[in-house]
Protein backbone atom coordinates (compact mmCIF):
# COMPACT_ATOMS: atom_id res chain seq x y z
CA UNK A 1 0.00 0.00 0.00
CA UNK A 2 2.81 2.32 0.89
CA UNK A 3 4.56 1.50 -2.31
CA UNK A 4 1.43 2.33 -4.24
CA UNK A 5 1.16 5.73 -2.59
CA UNK A 6 4.79 6.44 -3.26
CA UNK A 7 4.35 5.39 -6.86
CA UNK A 8 1.35 7.67 -7.29
CA UNK A 9 3.23 10.55 -5.71
CA UNK A 10 6.16 9.99 -8.04
CA UNK A 11 3.85 9.91 -11.02
CA UNK A 12 2.23 13.19 -9.99
CA UNK A 13 5.60 14.90 -9.67
CA UNK A 14 6.91 13.66 -13.01
CA UNK A 15 8.32 16.35 -15.30
CA UNK A 16 6.30 16.35 -18.49
CA UNK A 17 8.26 17.31 -21.60
CA UNK A 18 6.99 20.53 -23.17
CA UNK A 19 5.85 20.38 -26.76
CA UNK A 20 5.63 23.41 -28.99
CA UNK A 21 2.96 22.75 -31.63
CA UNK A 22 4.13 25.75 -33.65
CA UNK A 23 7.54 24.24 -34.21
CA UNK A 24 8.22 22.88 -37.71
CA UNK A 25 8.18 19.14 -37.88
CA UNK A 26 11.28 17.33 -39.13
CA UNK A 27 10.89 16.32 -42.73
CA UNK A 28 12.83 14.60 -45.44
CA UNK A 29 13.80 17.09 -48.11
CA UNK A 30 14.25 15.07 -51.24
CA UNK A 31 15.99 16.69 -54.20
CA UNK A 32 14.90 15.90 -57.73
CA UNK A 33 18.23 14.41 -58.77
CA UNK A 34 21.00 12.48 -57.06
CA UNK A 35 23.82 14.82 -55.96
CA UNK A 36 26.73 12.41 -56.51
CA UNK A 37 25.56 11.27 -59.93
CA UNK A 38 24.97 14.87 -61.02
CA UNK A 39 28.45 15.85 -59.85
CA UNK A 40 30.01 12.93 -61.76
CA UNK A 41 28.25 13.89 -64.99
CA UNK A 42 28.84 17.60 -64.36
CA UNK A 43 32.62 17.12 -64.27
CA UNK A 44 32.54 15.57 -67.74
CA UNK A 45 30.20 18.27 -69.04
CA UNK A 46 32.53 21.15 -68.18
CA UNK A 47 35.89 19.50 -68.69
CA UNK A 48 36.09 20.49 -72.40
CA UNK A 49 35.10 24.18 -71.93
CA UNK A 50 37.46 24.42 -68.94
CA UNK A 51 40.25 22.92 -71.00
CA UNK A 52 39.60 25.44 -73.78
CA UNK A 53 39.53 28.32 -71.29
CA UNK A 54 42.79 27.09 -69.76
CA UNK A 55 44.38 27.22 -73.21
CA UNK A 56 43.03 30.75 -73.78
CA UNK A 57 44.39 31.99 -70.45
CA UNK A 58 47.74 30.35 -70.99
CA UNK A 59 48.02 31.86 -74.47
CA UNK A 60 46.75 35.41 -73.92
CA UNK A 61 47.19 36.19 -70.22
CA UNK A 62 50.36 34.27 -69.42
CA UNK A 63 51.79 34.66 -72.96
CA UNK A 64 52.81 31.04 -73.28
CA UNK A 65 52.78 30.85 -77.06
CA UNK A 66 53.43 27.16 -77.44
CA UNK A 67 52.02 25.08 -80.27
CA UNK A 68 49.88 23.15 -77.80
CA UNK A 69 47.73 26.13 -76.79
CA UNK A 70 47.76 27.65 -80.27
CA UNK A 71 46.53 24.40 -81.79
CA UNK A 72 43.40 24.56 -79.62
CA UNK A 73 42.33 27.81 -81.36
CA UNK A 74 42.94 26.23 -84.75
CA UNK A 75 40.78 23.31 -83.67
CA UNK A 76 37.89 25.57 -82.60
CA UNK A 77 38.23 27.56 -85.83
CA UNK A 78 38.16 24.38 -87.88
CA UNK A 79 35.01 23.31 -86.00
CA UNK A 80 33.32 26.58 -87.00
CA UNK A 81 34.36 26.27 -90.65
CA UNK A 82 33.35 22.62 -91.10
CA UNK A 83 29.71 22.70 -92.35
CA UNK A 84 28.41 19.51 -90.69
CA UNK A 85 29.79 20.18 -87.21
CA UNK A 86 29.64 23.99 -87.02
CA UNK A 87 27.03 23.70 -84.25
CA UNK A 88 29.44 21.72 -82.05
CA UNK A 89 31.40 24.77 -80.82
CA UNK A 90 28.49 26.65 -79.19
CA UNK A 91 27.09 23.39 -77.79
CA UNK A 92 30.38 22.51 -76.10
CA UNK A 93 31.11 26.01 -74.82
CA UNK A 94 27.63 27.11 -73.70
CA UNK A 95 24.99 24.36 -73.77
CA UNK A 96 27.00 21.74 -71.83
CA UNK A 97 27.83 24.12 -68.92
CA UNK A 98 24.17 25.20 -68.82
CA UNK A 99 23.11 21.53 -68.54
CA UNK A 100 25.72 21.14 -65.78
CA UNK A 101 24.20 24.09 -63.89
CA UNK A 102 20.67 22.67 -64.24
CA UNK A 103 21.42 19.11 -63.12
CA UNK A 104 23.55 20.22 -60.18
CA UNK A 105 21.04 22.86 -59.11
CA UNK A 106 18.27 20.26 -59.20
CA UNK A 107 20.44 17.96 -57.06
CA UNK A 108 20.89 20.41 -54.19
CA UNK A 109 17.70 22.48 -54.14
CA UNK A 110 14.41 21.60 -52.51
CA UNK A 111 11.36 23.73 -53.21
CA UNK A 112 8.19 23.62 -51.17
CA UNK A 113 4.95 25.57 -50.97
CA UNK A 114 3.39 25.38 -47.52
CA UNK A 115 0.30 26.91 -45.95
CA UNK A 116 0.93 28.76 -42.70
CA UNK A 117 -1.32 30.44 -40.18
CA UNK A 118 -4.81 29.81 -38.82
CA UNK A 119 -7.78 28.41 -40.73
CA UNK A 120 -9.16 31.88 -41.46
CA UNK A 121 -5.97 33.57 -42.59
CA UNK A 122 -3.81 31.03 -44.32
CA UNK A 123 -0.72 32.40 -46.02
CA UNK A 124 1.15 30.38 -48.58
CA UNK A 125 4.91 30.23 -48.10
CA UNK A 126 7.43 29.43 -50.81
CA UNK A 127 10.49 27.81 -49.31
CA UNK A 128 13.74 27.10 -51.12
CA UNK A 129 16.30 24.95 -49.35
CA UNK A 130 19.82 24.56 -50.69
CA UNK A 131 21.90 21.66 -49.49
CA UNK A 132 25.55 22.46 -48.90
CA UNK A 133 27.19 19.92 -51.16
CA UNK A 134 30.66 21.20 -51.97
CA UNK A 135 31.20 19.49 -55.33
CA UNK A 136 27.81 20.45 -56.72
CA UNK A 137 28.17 24.08 -55.67
CA UNK A 138 31.71 24.21 -57.08
CA UNK A 139 30.52 22.79 -60.40
CA UNK A 140 27.65 25.29 -60.57
CA UNK A 141 30.03 28.19 -59.92
CA UNK A 142 32.57 26.92 -62.47
CA UNK A 143 29.86 26.44 -65.09
CA UNK A 144 28.48 29.91 -64.39
CA UNK A 145 31.98 31.35 -64.82
CA UNK A 146 32.40 29.51 -68.14
CA UNK A 147 29.00 30.61 -69.48
CA UNK A 148 29.52 34.23 -68.37
CA UNK A 149 32.96 34.29 -69.98
CA UNK A 150 31.60 33.13 -73.32
CA UNK A 151 28.58 35.44 -73.21
CA UNK A 152 30.91 38.36 -72.41
CA UNK A 153 33.19 37.31 -75.27
CA UNK A 154 30.31 37.11 -77.76
CA UNK A 155 28.92 40.50 -76.64
CA UNK A 156 32.26 42.29 -76.88
CA UNK A 157 32.98 40.67 -80.26
CA UNK A 158 29.60 41.84 -81.63
CA UNK A 159 30.07 45.36 -80.26
CA UNK A 160 33.54 45.65 -81.73
CA UNK A 161 32.37 44.33 -85.13
CA UNK A 162 29.46 46.83 -85.25
CA UNK A 163 31.76 49.71 -84.33
CA UNK B 1 13.12 -0.53 -67.56
CA UNK B 2 16.31 -0.26 -65.51
CA UNK B 3 19.47 -1.12 -67.40
CA UNK B 4 22.33 -2.23 -65.20
CA UNK B 5 25.19 -1.80 -67.64
CA UNK B 6 27.55 0.32 -65.52
CA UNK B 7 28.54 0.99 -61.93
CA UNK B 8 29.97 4.31 -60.81
CA UNK B 9 33.24 4.74 -58.97
CA UNK B 10 33.79 8.46 -58.38
CA UNK B 11 33.44 10.12 -61.76
CA UNK B 12 34.30 6.99 -63.74
CA UNK B 13 31.66 4.54 -64.93
CA UNK B 14 32.81 0.94 -64.94
CA UNK B 15 31.12 -1.72 -67.03
CA UNK B 16 29.01 -4.15 -65.03
CA UNK B 17 27.65 -6.30 -67.86
CA UNK B 18 28.59 -7.57 -71.29
CA UNK B 19 26.82 -4.64 -72.94
CA UNK B 20 28.81 -2.25 -70.74
CA UNK B 21 32.09 -3.88 -71.72
CA UNK B 22 31.03 -3.76 -75.37
CA UNK B 23 30.33 -0.03 -75.14
CA UNK B 24 33.70 0.55 -73.45
CA UNK B 25 35.43 -1.49 -76.17
CA UNK B 26 33.68 0.54 -78.90
CA UNK B 27 34.71 3.80 -77.19
CA UNK B 28 38.34 2.69 -76.92
CA UNK B 29 38.38 1.44 -80.50
CA UNK B 30 36.96 4.76 -81.70
CA UNK B 31 39.59 6.64 -79.67
CA UNK B 32 42.36 4.61 -81.32
CA UNK B 33 40.77 5.16 -84.75
CA UNK B 34 40.60 8.93 -84.21
CA UNK B 35 44.24 8.96 -83.08
CA UNK B 36 45.34 7.17 -86.26
CA UNK B 37 43.19 9.46 -88.45
CA UNK B 38 44.40 12.65 -86.76
CA UNK B 39 48.02 11.51 -86.81
CA UNK B 40 47.87 10.77 -90.54
CA UNK B 41 46.82 14.34 -91.44
CA UNK B 42 48.52 16.46 -88.76
CA UNK B 43 51.86 18.22 -89.16
CA UNK B 44 53.24 18.18 -85.64
CA UNK B 45 53.05 16.26 -82.36
CA UNK B 46 51.20 19.07 -80.57
CA UNK B 47 48.71 19.28 -83.43
CA UNK B 48 48.04 15.55 -83.08
CA UNK B 49 47.83 15.61 -79.32
CA UNK B 50 45.53 18.63 -78.98
CA UNK B 51 43.09 17.16 -81.49
CA UNK B 52 43.32 13.74 -79.88
CA UNK B 53 42.81 15.04 -76.32
CA UNK B 54 39.78 17.02 -77.50
CA UNK B 55 38.32 13.92 -79.14
CA UNK B 56 39.08 11.74 -76.11
CA UNK B 57 37.27 14.19 -73.84
CA UNK B 58 34.24 14.16 -76.14
CA UNK B 59 34.27 10.34 -76.26
CA UNK B 60 34.57 10.30 -72.45
CA UNK B 61 31.60 12.66 -72.20
CA UNK B 62 29.39 10.51 -74.46
CA UNK B 63 30.48 7.35 -72.60
CA UNK B 64 29.64 9.02 -69.26
CA UNK B 65 26.22 10.13 -70.51
CA UNK B 66 25.49 6.52 -71.55
CA UNK B 67 26.77 5.32 -68.15
CA UNK B 68 24.66 7.91 -66.34
CA UNK B 69 21.43 6.65 -67.88
CA UNK B 70 22.26 2.94 -67.62
CA UNK B 71 23.83 2.89 -64.16
CA UNK B 72 22.94 0.07 -61.78
CA UNK B 73 21.07 1.12 -58.68
CA UNK B 74 23.17 1.10 -55.54
CA UNK B 75 22.04 -1.09 -52.65
CA UNK B 76 23.07 0.53 -49.36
Amino acid sequence: MKNKDEFLKQMENLQVPEMDPGEHPEMVKMAIMNAERSAALGVWLIVVPCYFLLCVFMYYFFHIHTGWFGAMFKLMESLEKTPGIAFLGPIILVVLPVICIIINALAITHVQIQKQGTQQSKVREFRVTIKIKLWNILLILLSLAVVCTFIAYVMTENISIKN
Amino acid sequence: MKLNWFTRKGIIYRPASIVGWLILAIALAYAVYTFITIDSRSHSVSDTMINFVFNVLLIGLIYTVVGYFTEAERVE
